[in-house]
């Protein structure tokens, strides 16, 4: 598997509030990578920093080998896209056109027939197609985040960066959304997903590795089974857990327990 | 072709098809109202005749509709179609339906250029266009501002929308402390300047609106995708597209700026057209800016056309100036569509 994304050294403040710390890794091709930590670790500044939504302090971030400060934002745009927590529309148009926008940087003027097929084979891989023609401000906050999923695979990017992209999705849709987006990446050559995420169980799930995030360092990297331990767990989050292993029936579970009590 | 990208197509066929239709409407509203006014009324045919040079008419019909209702139906027409246009720029680029581009300060710049040539005489020329340069220059002056603060990278649409209103109470302050000292015949002068009106262009003033409209059309076009993203997702969400949303913000404001300018310096203030125009095109063809962005523009020439010929029609011989019909005629008519669209919702 090819490198796709190095990130070495990356430092954000806000102000004199240091938010990342010197955070380290890179992702290979056909990797499903997911970052965990609590509210406020510096998960989803991680991801606007490597989408250069945010300015980094220092650091070196390369997509493809390409620093990412060479790259002009079309030029980015085609190797990463990236799924807010939240999307603020003042003028909303079609979920078909929504999705079009995930074609903006493919093209210029005329939307070819090409980006028409890529738009509707999207919506009906996320099983869209009903809301095709929908507005997108008269979708429930589920649908709307799934539309905007829908939008980022069509950009047709190597890198999928996805913040809390489940968030707002009822249980059934959690799981298909992320069905997808495995299906996504192992189905493909070169592509590979960053995912902030804060249930832990998806992550173990769907996660072909985890990132740790605690007080904007990363902890732990490496296999869900590696990283999701009852003292990471501990330390990170500050609750008891128990975890049940993978088996060939079911996925890994951690079953959360009690606060710990700080000493 | 699959279903889902054949209906997608389908659907832009119509409104492309609504915008052919309304660009129709106006072409032959602009050939009647060519041939109506408070002097004589000609008929829509004998109108076409004298046009295409097919009946000459009288000496005095030709002169009517050459020398008086050409410039002034044109100068609608071009007039209209780049205020509605720059109206529904700067909505989008500042995402917010509440602006118009009166909003940014323009017009207020404008204003007190055409007061200091009114009430203090000062401007760079001393014949009929000092008026005329002064509010043009001065509208510059506050597309200079918005570069200037276009430069700043943390620059917001709600920190534009602030320095706009700002600057029109400023240059309000102004404009009425010249009106506290200007004589009778100076305060008259500058009211009559504030109601917006057509009937101060001549047939070069007009060229020179069509000519910066040709100019300035495609470039406000060639947004259109990056002010899809801009106005439907936020700033994060263009990035995501590949769209810069401090530069692109910045470059939309100077234009729809330039085209207010241009527009206003002429023939006034002239506000509701921006406001309205793209409000009504949203009903008609949604929000993709491709599609709405030439709507605006055809809708807005024919409120223009309307409104001024009724306005120099129903009193006449007393013409009432577009600015006033506008909003008469306009306000009504864009409230009934707005409460009918969501009438469910209300």
């Amino acid at each position: 598997m090819t490198e796709l994304l190095s990130v070495e050294d990356l430092n954000f403040s806000w102000g004199s509030n240091e938010v990342l710390k010197g955070i380290s890794f890179s992702i290979k091709s056909n990797e499903v990578v997911a970052i965990l930590g609590v509210n406020g670790a510096g998960k989803s500044t991680l991801i606007k920093c490597i989408n250069r939504i945010l300015k980094m302090n220092s650091g070196t971030v390369k997509i493809q080998s390409l620093d990412l400060t060479s790259l002009n934002l079309i030029e980015l745009s085609k190797r990463m896209s990236y799924v807010p927590q939240t999307v603020r529309t003042s003028f909303s148009i079609d979920v078909f056109d929504v999705v079009l926008l995930g074609r903006r940087p493919h093209i210029n003027w005329r939307v070819s027939a090409n980006d028409q097929k890529i738009v509707s084979e999207t919506l009906r891989f996320l099983s869209l197609e009903d809301f095709a023609f929908r507005r997108f401000d008269q979708l429930s906050g589920g649908e709307r985040q799934r539309v905007i999923v829908a939008k980022a695979i069509a950009q047709g990017a190597n890198l999928l960066l996805m913040d809390e992209p489940t968030s707002d999705l009822d249980l059934k849709n959690q799981i298909s959304t992320m069905k997808n987006i495995v299906q996504l990446i192992s189905e493909s050559d070169d592509k590979s997903a960053l995912i902030a995420i804060h249930d832990i169980n998806i992550a173990a799930r769907f996660a072909d590795r985890i990132i740790l995030l605690h007080d904007g360092k990363i902890v732990s990297d490496g296999l869900p089974s590696e990283v999701l331990t009852s003292e990471n767990i501990g330390m990170v989050f500050g609750v008891t857990s128990q975890i049940i292993s993978r088996t060939d029936e079911q996925p890994m579970r951690i079953v959360v327990g009690d606060e710990i009590e700080e000493k | 072709m699959d279903d889902l990208s054949l209906q997608h197509i389908r659907k832009s066929k119509q409104h492309t098809l609504l915008i052919l239709l309304i660009s129709l409407a106006t072409f032959l509203f602009a050939i009647y109202s060519m041939g109506t006014g408070s002097s004589s009324n000609l008929g829509f045919w004998t109108t076409v005749k004298i046009i295409l040079g097919l009946d000459e008419g009288t000496e005095l019909q030709s002169a009517i509709i050459w020398k008086l209702r050409f410039p002034r139906v044109l100068m609608a027409i071009v007039g209209g179609a780049a205020l509605a246009t720059a109206g529904a720029l700067m909505q989008g680029a500042l995402g917010n339906p509440l602006v118009s581009p009166l909003t940014m300060g323009v017009a207020s710049g404008a204003a007190l250029g055409a007061a200091l040539a009114i009430v203090v005489g000062w401007s760079f020329v001393d014949n009929d266009l000092a008026i005329v340069l002064n509010a043009f220059l001065f509208s510059l002056l506050v597309v200079f501002i918005i570069i200037q603060l276009g430069k700043m990278r943390s620059i917001s649409a709600e920190s534009y929308i602030l320095v706009g209103i700002a600057i029109t109470f400023i240059s309000g302050a102004i404009v009425s402390t010249l009106q506290y000292f200007a004589t009778d015949a100076q305060l008259s002068a500058l009211a009559h300047w504030s109601f917006g009106s057509l009937s101060r262009p001549t047939l070069e003033n007009a060229v020179y609106v069509s000519m910066s409209l040709v100019i300035l059309m495609p470039t406000a076009l060639k947004w259109s995708w990056d002010l899809n993203a801009l106005s439907m997702g936020g700033d994060e969400f263009a990035i995501s597209t590949g769209v810069d949303p401090v530069s692109t913000r910045k470059n939309i404001l100077i234009l729809s700026a330039l085209m207010t300018s241009i527009v206003i310096a002429f023939t006034g203030l002239i506000g509701f057209v921006g406001l309205a125009a793209p409000h009504m095109s949203r009903l008609f063809v949604g929000t993709d800016f491709r599609k709405l962005i030439p709507c605006s523009a055809v809708l807005g020439s024919m409120l223009m056309l309307f409104a001024d010929t009724v306005g120099r029609t129903l009193f006449a011989p007393i013409v009432i100036p577009v600015g006033i019909m506008l909003s008469v005629i306009g306000g009504p008519f864009f409230l009934y569509l707005l409460l009918k669209k969501q009438g469910a919702k209300l």
